[in-house]
């Protein structure tokens, strides 16, 4: 599985949503994509690619293409 | 007897080196959990001490330092217990300063910042990380070592405060966080033998222990009994709630 696969897993998964159209997800842009949901994505993110998110990334994580900016910081390319 | 309360479950206690925070990291350990500790001081005693607990109730007690007024050091301690398997259940959140002893007037602000850096900013810096854990676990227990003084003001302004603080925070997590199954509540003690009980002005003791019903003051095995309470599924109803542990200060 490449690491975008595996990116849009984490998304599919932990916020339940179709991988069609994942690339415009945005926080609270769906319903499930709320506190809740975005603390499963972090856990999915950090799982998938056994990093630790530093708690201002957590934040700043807030759409499917921030996400990607965001990982390259931990040495992941998307 | 029954299992041991905390058996199978992992605990993290800051400021374990002395007083409430060694009784709770003893008791914790009698009861069967394995227990990682958050402490400022490298201390020899204490390594001897925390062997000996593996020793005599065979779990594991592992060690980790960072000073809590300095960020990144704690942010890196943070780091370290995260990365420990299994992840922690349990959160002690216990490490504190004893703070001023004069009156406002005559306490420079930058003590009183420097006392809510380490009594409450760095316990919820602590809280932030380990309830990250505990949210992909579903469950957890979060107890926030708070004080009488909260209620009482027997003690100096800036402590009185972060304890009253403490309090608001437990309250406003427990919600937060009951959905993931995790359970916050704050114990507030009151006068106890320790080393930060024995710099109390003579004032403050008067109002902690002759108000107290119980007329004393409390040891720390005490205050770790109700720990105990709090941390395992004798409370699994109860959260949201401060445990007053202070002989009874309702006079």
């Amino acid at each position: 599985m490449t690491n975008r696969e595996k990116y849009i897993k984490c998304f599919t998964d932990a916020l339940e949503v179709p991988a069609e159209g994942v690339e415009k997800l945005e926080y609270q842009g769906v319903e499930s994509w709320d506190s809740v949901g975005h603390m499963s994505l972090i856990a999915a993110l950090e799982d998938s690619f056994d990093i630790q998110m530093d708690t201002d990334d957590i934040v700043d994580l807030s759409s499917f293409a921030k996400g990607i900016e965001i990982l390259k910081k931990y040495g992941v390319e998307i | 007897m029954g299992a041991p309360l905390l058996e199978g479950h992992t605990a993290v206690v800051t400021g374990a080196r002395r007083g409430i925070g060694r009784a709770v990291l003893e008791r914790f350990c009698q009861e069967g959990a394995c227990v990682r500790v958050l402490n400022r001081i490298e201390d020899p005693d204490f390594i001897a001490y925390c062997l000996a607990l593996e020793e005599k109730y065979s779990v594991s007690v592992d060690q980790v330092y960072a000073d809590f007024l300095d960020e990144s050091a704690l942010k890196a301690a943070l780091k370290t217990l995260c990365a420990m398997k299994p992840a922690a259940d349990i959160l002690v959140n216990n490490a504190g300063i004893a703070g001023s002893t004069s009156m406002l007037a005559m306490t420079r602000m930058e003590d009183i910042r420097r006392s809510f850096e380490v009594n409450f900013f760095a316990s919820l810096t602590v809280t932030q990380a380990l309830a990250r854990q505990m949210m992909r676990l579903k469950k957890g227990s979060i107890v926030f070592i708070s004080s009488s003084a909260a209620f009482d003001g027997g003690a100096g302004i800036d402590y009185c405060a972060e304890k009253a603080a403490i309090i608001g925070a437990s309250r406003r997590l427990a919600v937060e966080l009951s959905r993931f199954g995790i359970r916050v509540n704050a114990l507030a003690p009151g006068l106890t033998n320790t080393d930060m009980g024995a710099v109390t002005s003579k004032e403050d003791e008067a109002v902690a222990v002759s108000r107290a019903l119980l007329g004393r003051r409390a040891e720390p095995s005490e205050i770790a009994d109700g720990v105990v309470y709090l941390a395992s599924d004798l409370s699994r109803f109860v959260t949201g709630q401060v445990l007053r542990v202070d002989g009874g200060l309702l006079k």
